[in-house]
């Protein structure tokens, strides 16, 4: 086992293992609040109310429209401008600024717009026939949504959601590319860019960067497809996702 | 996928002729981000002590040069795979960065490194447990930082200096570690806002041009041009642009 | 800049605006609304490369030898795994050490290969990495990256192309490559555009990453003007405006954004010309 371990290979996964866990926490935390903020806004999109509906539109299309990567160099910097005026006094100072926690913000508030535009898609699909068959059964707006529209957005929203989550998951790669590392809070990308600074050995460390990302993304999608399964449990028709690169974010 | 390698090695093979051109000037690499030494000026140029020393110096050895702006954490690598020829952005020449890199004499003699922080906070140097300090990362002052006091205090590491004072001035850091002529310009032209705070930190040796360590001719081509400024009191004057008191290196 | 205001205007906008004018007009500035090429032309190149490589591998993906099919979903599929930026990071070095082992194999002498300590094996061995040939390598990594994404199109896009169609012309005997690039790849063009539109719409975002590549763009250039200074000598003094600078670099690309939707929605509209339609 030692030759093993020794091998600059294995040493490299070792190493870059709580790295790893940066990236993973940064997505972890990002999913649980982008998915409400999302069902909110494609809600808010397909909204008869016209203040609702033009704010989640131009919300939606304002953040799909720019890059993520422009995204966090404003949002880190706007918060720093507002740090002696807003967040000292309201005492936020230590959290406003810290990449732990406005890295996720600003990842929520990016996937929330890509996968408001996923769900508002699914919500423009679903069967007209069921809709008006819950209605004919004299149900109240709540009864229809519970029971009609969310399981069918959900069915029809999820191999698209499934792609946005991986797609946010590459997106936390360039987290530290933009905020301050504090002590040694380092990312994937980070770490194998440090390494790769010392001994140059391109191959090997943004291998095994990439493993990590790939390997990551696999689990991701193996979970997500389990969940995809569960919604589509009452068809005949086994329904599988397939991993490849989809085109729309 | 074969042809596309091809496609990569064709689209190469178009470039070399221009890469063979270029090699009779010297390329310097530079991160034009840090006042005095090297900065961006409002006329979008690169300006500062090292690009007018720079250009002194090619001058004194007869060579044509070029300056080239590298972002400072990748500044040694990109001098290792060749992008440049050598560094002049204000590094200081340590043991460390020997093992992977050449260094010729010092055309700074070391400048204590020195803390800033806004005008009305109480720093007590004894006491940093829990302050957090912000710094350049990759740099002889986050080294030095994170052996003495990562422990203890949150240390926010930065691509770029002026990040750093951004954030100081934000109050996003209690204090500030730089080069010692890098935070005296900042505290200087602040107004009052910054001040020079704590103990100066004896951090690194002086500043010279790093290179490849296979560049031996190279290297002493420059440190003899680098004599000659010194001999002459050339490098003094151009110290004295932008510098405050210069021990000059012309002795009589 | 600021001799070409005429008097009326400058009486109108006072000293405070004409120095506003001039301040925005300066070298820095200038150099930043021209590092607007960089992004252009990394996306329209890129953009090009992506419909290659998407051809490429939308042909190996339907082929009929089993190893080229393997290629490309292998293809295709690593690129899902793996982030852009990386890709990005990593290319440009790995095909700057290729085209070094290619030039040393060509010009090193056998005792410089035999000498050799570190990399490159001999001066002559050296691949100058400028603006240029990064800008490059930057579309060569774009076109691959989301040539994958394309190729996935494409590949969806051929397969909706009306079967009688090409049963028709394979009946007029045509040779099989004919019916590839005369029918299948000729009408698969409607079917695609308005994927490949995502596609460039995804590609122009990531025009955003070129300042990793020591690429002097909008966004480099953003961050050294909004960056605080302190010395006179070097220009203004003032604090940090950065937020203002990248305030303007996301409207910027939410306008290119919707400037590319226009342009798509038209060639949409062209290009359905003579197809029949269901609505």
């Amino acid at each position: 086992m030692d030759w093993l371990m020794s091998t600059p290979f294995v040493q490299d996964i070792v190493i870059l293992f709580k790295p790893a866990l940066y990236n993973i926490y940064f997505a972890l935390v990002s999913i649980p609040f982008g998915f409400p903020l999302a069902i909110l806004l494609a809600l808010g999109k397909n909204s008869r109310n016209r203040l609702i509906a033009s704010f989640s539109k131009v919300y939606i299309y304002a953040f799909r429209g720019s890059p993520l990567f422009i995204q966090f160099f404003m949002f880190y910097s706007i918060s720093l401008a507002c740090n002696q005026s807003l967040w000292k006094p309201l005492g936020l100072d230590g959290l406003m600024l810290n990449p732990l926690f406005i890295g996720p913000l600003v990842l929520i508030l990016n996937t929330s717009a890509y996968a408001a535009e996923i769900f508002y898609g699914a919500l423009q699909t679903i069967p007209k026939g069921e809709i008006e068959a819950s209605r004919a059964l004299g149900m109240t707006k709540w009864q229809e949504f519970r029971t009609t529209t969310w399981p069918n957005m959900l069915r029809l929203a999820w191999p698209g959601y499934t792609n946005e989550v991986v797609f946010l998951f590459h997106a936390t790669a360039i987290v530290y590319f933009t905020l301050p590392v504090i002590n040694d809070q380092k990312d994937l990308l980070n770490k194998a860019g440090e390494l790769f600074e010392k001994d140059y050995n391109l191959f090997l460390h943004f291998s095994v960067a990439a493993l990590y990302f790939l390997v990551i993304s696999m689990i991701l999608f193996y979970l997500l497809n389990l969940v995809n399964k569960y919604l589509n449990r009452h068809l005949k028709v086994r329904s599988n996702l397939k991993i490849k690169p989809s085109y729309i974010r | 996928m074969t042809k596309k390698w091809l496609l990569s090695v064709a689209l190469s093979a178009t470039l070399l002729s221009g890469s063979v051109l270029a090699a009779d000037t010297l390329r310097i690499g530079t991160e034009g981000a840090y006042a005095p030494y090297n900065f961006v000026n409002d006329d979008g140029k690169l300006a500062g002590f090292e690009i007018d020393l720079g250009n002194a110096l090619c001058k004194e050895v007869d060579m044509e040069c070029e300056f080239v702006k590298n972002d400072w954490d990748s500044i040694i690598p990109n001098l290792i795979a060749g992008n440049y020829d050598i560094i002049m952005a204000g590094m200081s020449i340590t043991d460390e960065r020997k093992k992977t890199i050449a260094f010729s004499d010092e055309y700074k003699a070391v400048d204590p490194s020195i803390y800033a922080a806004l005008k009305d906070t109480k720093v007590d140097f004894e006491k940093l447990d829990g302050k957090s300090i912000g710094v350049q990362g990759s740099t002889i002052q986050a080294s030095f930082l994170e052996e003495k006091y990562g422990k203890t205090s949150t240390i926010k590491s930065y691509g770029k200096p002026d990040q750093a004072v951004a954030d100081l001035a934000a109050g996003n850091v209690d204090i500030m570690l730089a080069d010692g002529e890098f935070v005296r310009t900042v505290t200087d032209g602040s107004n009052g806002m910054l001040v020079v705070v704590g103990p100066e930190e004896m951090i690194g040796g002086g500043i010279g041009i790093g290179m490849r360590q296979d560049a031996e001719k190279l290297k002493d081509t420059l440190n003899a041009g680098i004599a000659a400024m010194k001999a002459d009191g050339r490098l003094d004057e151009i110290m004295v642009k932008y510098f405050k008191d210069v021990k000059p290196y012309k002795t009589n | 800049m600021i001799e070409l205001i005429p008097d009326w205007l400058g009486n109108w906008l006072g000293q405070d605006g004409l120095d506003t004018i001039k301040y925005l007009t300066n070298g820095k500035h200038m150099a930043w609304y021209s590092s607007v090429k960089f992004t252009l032309i990394a996306a329209v190149l890129g953009g090009v490369l992506a419909v290659f490589f998407g051809l490429m591998g939308a042909a190996m993906k339907q082929s009929k030898i089993a190893p080229l099919r393997w290629i490309g979903n292998i293809y295709t599929t690593m690129v899902r795994g793996i982030p852009d930026v990386l890709f990005l990071l990593f290319f440009p070095l790995a095909l700057e050490q290729l085209a070094e082992l290619v030039m040393a194999y060509m010009y090193c002498s056998p005792e410089q290969w035999s000498n050799a300590t570190g990399w490159p094996v001999c001066r002559e061995a050296q691949w100058l990495l400028s603006t240029n040939e990064y800008l490059l390598m930057a579309c060569l990594s774009f076109g691959i990256v989301f040539g994958a994404f394309a190729a996935n199109v494409i590949y969806g896009a051929m397969q909706a192309v009306p079967k009688g169609q090409l049963e028709a012309a394979e009946a007029f005997g045509f040779t099989e490559k004919q019916i590839l690039w005369r029918f299948q790849i000729r009408q698969m063009w409607v079917y695609a555009l308005p994927g490949l539109s995502n596609v460039w719409l995804l590609l122009l975002k990531a025009t955003s990453l070129l300042s990793l590549l020591q690429i002097t763009d909008i966004v480099s250039w953003a961050d050294r003007l909004g960056a605080p200074n302190y010395l006179s000598m070097a220009g203004l003094v003032h604090p940090d405006w950065r937020w203002k600078y990248y305030l303007v670099l996301f409207i910027f690309y939410i306008l290119l954004t919707m400037i590319s939707e226009r342009f798509f929605a038209f060639l949409q509209v062209r290009a359905s010309r003579g197809m029949a339609r269901s609505n």
